[in-house]
């Protein structure tokens, strides 16, 4: 069932939010305003916005290192998450964590663990509670496809396999761990058929078709949510930038390169706007300028913020215990 | 003479060992068609062909592990984790795999494998990707810790490295791959488990490796000229086991011992290296040591937050008056 005009604009704005925030992460790292790595996710954007248009209030999120725009998917302001990228004390975690580390406990972002596959360990947690606590909270955990060689992938799919644990595993197959590229690093071409191991089924989509994104992924959320357990959706998309911002990316072909930008998940959903007569481009002109009020009021938020100071060094390393400083 | 920054160095090592030497190998993240996450692998893949230079999943633990095995059937792998701080997730492998291959089976095999890991703060890189974790091993017996802090030295211990019968942890401090300084072009091996007495000196004997021995010889130098106070600077290269005879002697003339490591400060090596101190030269003390190390908290993003807790040279120059005012 084709998704409804609200639902498709919602969905195009979310995506010009998230394009136009990792291009301005890039533009002000490359100024020198932004210390340390920056992941960016232009070019899976249909990924994160389909796959988080099913989540509820109550439900969990583990992104990964390269989430920007699944961290702003749970309504936390766009201000907070990039004045944590500027590593500012109005950012999330007040400037201690920076891009591979936003997290909103309240909004049900749980944060990253820059230790590539550590969050699906912590995932059965979030999801052995919901068990525990009879709550209907489905948790959803972002991880690339690099991350399919780590032990914690296959201890967490085993037991979400035997406790039938309600998650949802959103596999982001860009193709490449940094360098390295899907089809060297596993046997199988389809990493959804991971999960046949451990029983979850998996199901392998086109990434950067959001409303197949959405229908995957409501699918897995609705059987997590009946208590039926854990799904991978294996969403296949490309990122468009290097590994890190400032990575030349020299291990992949520019033709590559280029076909994926051809198949933008971005322009793929305006043409269907268009050709659905859902929307014309005045009405698309006025959803991008409404981002980009959003995205400058949030930079300027972020450049004026005040940095930590050194106390905040001291602070939350034991509870109810102090740390000396200098 | 010829000059390299540390990077080329290492690289050039390993080309000139997997050259000499056919049981050579080398296995990791990005290590093959990359070269490495630093660079530090360039070219081997082309001159030495896929079956010795491998890259891997993110499979911390298997390539440890297969290290270890390849180790036991004759040949000498060179294992490289991206970042030290994921070392924890081959923890198990080296603790109780490497460090006791030779000890549990009686002496039938040895693992003479070489785990590079790029360490260290600076990088703005926040918790995840900027600890010392010398530390975490000090306490394992079987394993050597290696720790560089010049070009010329990083060539010399690798191959020393490369060449030493035991498992040995190969720290590469990741703020040093830039620097540069005289190295040799035809291969030498430097003795695993010697210091070298960077700056002579009489009154205060100062003990660093790394990062953190350039940060002392700057304040030594400031020392000498500012206030006429003569350091004798010692940089440890070997962190396990260390150099004990070159300290005493060097403690004997002094007096007055400032230790400087970049770890935090409960538990690091200089915790040991002064119990050495107290159990063998106590008599020699005309002060109590002084230990400059980073604060007992995590390493924040922002800079301020990184820049307060990790030690600079005004650390090493405070403590070294310290112990000369006591
Ligand atoms: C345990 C661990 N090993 C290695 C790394 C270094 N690293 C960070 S991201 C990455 C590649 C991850 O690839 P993938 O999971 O496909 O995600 P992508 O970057 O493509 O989004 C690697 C090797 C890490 N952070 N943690
Ligand atoms: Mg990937």
């Amino acid at each position: 069932m084709a998704a409804d005009k609200q639902t498709l604009l919602d969905y195009y704005r979310k995506m010009v939010l998230i394009r136009r925030f990792e291009e301005t992460m890039e533009e002000h790292a490359k100024k020198g305003y932004i210390p340390g790595f920056l992941h960016l996710g232009i070019g899976q954007e249909a990924a994160q916005v389909g796959t988080m248009a099913t989540f509820a209030p109550g439900d969990y999120v583990l992104p990964d290192h390269r989430s920007h725009g699944v961290c702003l998917m749970v309504g936390t302001p766009t201000r907070e998450v990039m004045a944590e990228i500027f590593g500012k004390k109005t950012g999330t975690n007040g400037g201690r964590g920076g891009s591979m580390h936003v997290a909103d406990f309240k909004r049900g972002n749980v944060g990253n663990n820059a230790i590539q596959g550590s969050t699906m360990a912590t995932a059965c947690g979030l999801a052995l509670a919901a068990q525990v606590k009879k709550t209907k909270a489905v948790t959803f955990n972002f991880i690339g496809d690099g991350t399919v060689g780590r032990g914690e992938f296959h201890e967490s799919l085993n037991l979400a396999g035997i406790w039938k644990l309600p998650i949802v595993y959103v596999l982001v197959n860009n193709g490449y761990a940094i360098s390295t590229r899907a089809t060297d690093a596993h046997p199988l071409a389809d990493l959804a058929k991971m999960g046949c191991a451990y029983n979850v089924p998996g199901i392998t989509v086109d990434g950067n078709d959001v409303e197949a994104v959405h229908a995957a992924a409501k699918e897995a959320t609705d059987r997590a949510r009946r208590g039926e357990g854990a799904t991978i959706i294996e969403l296949k998309t490309y990122r468009w930038q290097g590994h890190f911002s400032g990575d030349p990316a020299s291990y992949r072909p520019e033709e590559e390169v280029k076909t994926w930008k051809e198949k933008c998940p971005i322009r793929r959903l305006r043409d269907t706007l268009l050709q659905r007569k859902l929307a014309d481009m005045a009405a698309l002109k006025a959803i991008e300028n409404d981002v980009e009020r959003e995205i400058q009021d949030a930079l300027k938020f972020s450049i004026d913020s005040p940095a930590p100071t050194i106390e905040d060094a001291l602070t939350f390393v034991y509870v109810g215990r102090e740390v000396t400083g200098k | 003479m010829r000059t390299l920054n540390f990077k080329e160095a290492l690289n050039e090592a390993l080309h000139q060992e997997m050259t000499s030497d056919s049981r050579v190998i080398v296995l990791g993240e990005d290590v093959a068609r990359m070269g490495g996450d630093f660079g530090v692998t360039m070219g081997l893949l082309d001159k030495f062909g896929r079956d010795r230079v491998r890259d891997t999943p993110l499979s911390e633990a298997a390539i440890i592990g297969a290290a270890n095995g390849a180790a036991f059937c004759g040949l000498r792998p060179v294992a490289e984790i991206m970042f030290a701080d994921f070392i924890t997730e081959c923890y198990d492998q080296l603790v109780n795999n490497s460090a006791k291959a030779r000890y549990m089976f009686n002496g039938q095999v040895m693992a003479p494998i070489v785990v590079r890991t790029s360490s260290g703060a600076g990088f703005r890189a926040a918790y995840h990707h900027s600890q010392n974790i010398e530390a975490w091993f000090l306490n394992i017996p079987g394993l050597t810790i290696v720790a560089p802090s010049t070009p010329h030295d990083a060539k010399g211990l690798l191959i020393g490295a490369i060449r030493d019968d035991n498992p040995v942890i190969f720290l590469e401090h990741k703020m040093l791959y830039g620097t540069t300084g005289e190295v040799p072009e035809e291969p030498y091996a430097l003795p695993i488990g010697v210091a070298e007495v960077k700056r002579p000196g009489t009154d205060v004997t100062i003990v660093a490796s790394m990062k953190q021995l350039h940060y002392a010889l700057a304040a030594a130098e400031r020392l000498a000229s500012e206030e006429e106070i003569s350091c004798e600077v010692i940089d440890l290269r070997t962190l396990k086991p260390f150099d004990k005879a070159t300290i005493l002697s060097s403690v004997k003339k002094t007096g007055r011992v400032v230790l400087v490591n970049e770890a935090p400060k409960t538990g690091s090596i200089n915790a040991e290296i002064a119990a050495v101190i107290m159990e063998e030269a106590f008599r020699d003390l005309s002060a109590p040591v002084e230990r400059v190390n980073s604060l007992d908290v995590p390493v924040g993003f922002a800079p301020v937050l990184e820049d307060y807790v990790i030690p600079g040279p005004a650390d090493i120059t405070m403590a070294v008056r310290k112990v000369i005012d006591y």
